[in-house]
């Protein structure tokens, strides 16, 4: 189904939606755009994208796994309740990032805790006809077009937008608010089709270099020492990118409490580090050399899928200012 | 289901096994079953301290499971002030065990230090099963005769017609058998090529699975227990990880030939 909507029409839109479900989407925030609960503001869906992932409402740096309460000696735990939500404004790759997760988290063993938001969740993705400078998608092959995983799916036309439909929650979305809007035609899905292509070129033409072919060469080349001196180990670059999902678990109060699970880092210097002391990376180039491998070559082993979607938030982070994704990098 | 939910185990016994570990008998509390194999381990919880994987010491063919604890860090400690009937938690059984279906019948198993822990469950299991085996030795080192686990297992083994020699790092008055590395041992015990089971440090590891390539065994015959950290155990959180596999689903019990380039 493919629906155009007005830019008037989008806070009527999601003030409707709003009554059903909480709507989280990018607005402003002190002069740059995050994702927060929509309560009216006005979205920011142009420009670059967030710091901040929208995967990271979905796989958050900090949840509650499950509550322990004791009584007499035994316990009893209660897991936390998800609510429906609508995210509005995730760009391809971040789509790209769910489907990464999806591919290692839903396996058996399922990761319960995730599929309860992902499945509570209704996805309404933005297609990135403008791309952001650091942004590398086109070459890995993950954006700047959206062409699967989300329900809804919004396309930047100028005055309106152009609305696909990818799940049946997604026709529904639209079938329960017809007031807002309108039949598409063929030529605004051509209009769409010459805008992603633009954004492309301009990706590509950004860094010629980079190709996903490339990247087992690039990394075997690397010289990880002098890149492993100029690392800080802060674990920005992993804490940061949509892929990345290491975590710690732990637990808060006695008697009764939460185990927590919170963001970790395969870059920080303990990540591996065993009682004993013995750690198995414990070089800064390592870990460094890892993160990529893992990336490049352990993901895709297991999954089909890279672990790096090109979002290029690695590089906005990174205190040491290392450019990972540039030619003196990957040689 | 919620995969980082635990069962309640009751601690049931308590003995001392060295002057710093324990080994410990779990009674699960819920309503499952709880199966397991030689060679697997368990996430065990103390709520509020948190969670750390622990590998069973016991042979599923006795109907309990136990495990050795070493006072090592937060959590093992937590295990270690705990009584006869405190609560744990228990998830599991993680990983793959031992490949019992493809391993030969002649069976060497090397052990160090506490990781002998795990090993424990092997030789108990091999038995119990003993006439599914052929030719069986253990070789076991501790730092000094008073590290040693499992001392007043040896002589039952022994009767089994299990082969079982002892050394320690360092030795004292009290102690008469062998002193140096394992692999000072391997010359010392007549043994046919065949499987070989190990848990120890990587050192040690290394240097025995040299000196029994060197004896005719076959580097994809000789497997390791590996020790990571852990966080998850159901191969999400990625402490564990070694090359593209997950320690902790993957193994812990890996083929040499697969894990050597990481030890």
């Amino acid at each position: 189904m493919i629906a155009l909507i007005s830019k008037e029409d989008m806070v009527p839109f999601l003030q409707a939606v709003s009554r059903k479900m909480e709507v989280v989407a990018p607005v402003m925030d002190q002069g740059t755009p995050a994702y927060v609960t929509w309560k009216g503001q006005p979205l920011a869906l142009e420009g670059e994208n967030p710091l901040v992932s929208p995967v990271k409402l979905l796989y958050p740096q900090r949840e509650v796994l499950f509550r322990y309460i004791q009584e007499c000696g035994s316990y009893t735990f209660e897991e936390p309740e998800q609510k429906a939500r609508l995210i509005l404004g995730v760009r391809p790759c971040d789509m790209q990032a769910l489907k990464v997760l999806d591919s290692l988290l839903y396996p058996e063993p399922t990761d319960q805790a995730y599929q309860n938001r992902r499945r509570s969740a209704v996805i309404a993705a933005v297609s990135c006809v403008d791309p952001g400078v650091g942004c590398f998608c086109a070459q890995i092959g993950s954006g700047p077009e959206c062409k699967e995983g989300c329900d809804l799916l919004f396309t930047d036309l100028g005055p309106r937008y152009l609305v696909e439909t990818f799940s049946p929650a997604g026709v529904l979305m639209l079938k329960e608010h017809p007031e807002f809007f309108t039949p598409a035609t063929r030529s605004h899905l051509q209009e769409k089709e010459r805008l992603l292509k633009e954004a492309r070129e301009k990706i590509v033409q950004a860094r010629p270099w980079i190709s996903r072919e490339g990247m087992a060469e690039a990394i075997k080349n690397a010289d990880w020492k002098s890149l492993g001196e100029r690392c800080l180990s802060c674990g920005g670059c992993s804490f940061i990118c949509p892929v990345c999902h290491c975590f710690s678990i732990y637990d808060q109060g006695v008697p009764d409490g939460e185990r927590v699970r919170c963001a970790d880092s395969c870059i920080l210097s303990g990540f591996s580090r065993m009682t004993s002391g013995a750690n198995p990376r414990p070089d800064p180039g390592q870990r460094l050399c890892n993160w990529y491998l893992d990336k490049f070559e352990y993901t895709p082993q297991k999954t089909g899928h890279l672990g790096c979607v090109g979002c290029g938030r690695c590089n906005r982070v990174c205190l040491s200012a290392i450019d990972r994704w540039s030619q003196e990098v990957l040689k | 289901m919620n995969e980082y939910i635990p069962l309640q185990a009751e601690i049931t016994d308590i003995d001392r096994v060295t002057s710093d570990s324990y080994l410990i008998t779990l009674q699960i509390l819920d309503d499952v079953e709880f199966d397991y194999r030689p060679g697997q381990f368990i996430m065990v919880s103390v709520f509020g301290l948190g969670e750390c994987p622990i590998s069973i010491a016991s042979s599923p063919t006795r109907g309990r499971l136990q495990i050795c604890i070493r006072r090592a860090g937060k959590i093992t400690s937590g295990i270690m002030d705990s009584m006869i009937g405190d609560v744990l938690g228990v998830r599991g059984p993680c990983g793959n065990g031992f490949p019992l279906g493809t391993m030969r019948e002649n069976i060497l198993i090397v052990g160090g230090g506490s990781g002998f822990a795990t090993l424990r469950g092997l030789i108990n299991y091999i038995v119990d099963k003993r006439d599914d085996f052929g030719e069986v030795a253990v070789v076991y080192g501790a730092r000094t005769s008073q590290d040693l686990y499992f001392m007043q297992e040896y002589k039952g083994w022994q009767r089994e017609g299990i082969k079982v020699g002892i050394t320690v790092d360092v030795g004292d008055e009290s102690w008469t058998g062998n002193v140096g590395m394992v692999t000072s041992l391997l010359d010392k015990i007549k043994i046919s090529p065949g499987s070989a089971a190990m848990c120890g440090p990587p050192v040690m590891i290394n240097a025995v699975a040299a000196k029994l390539m060197s004896m005719g065994f076959y580097r994809s015959e000789i497997y390791v227990s590996m020790e990571r950290h852990m966080k998850c155990g159901i191969g999400k959180c990625e402490h564990c990880t070694v090359g593209p596999y997950h320690v902790c689903q993957d193994g812990p019990v890996f083929s040499y030939d697969k894990v050597k380039d990481w030890l």
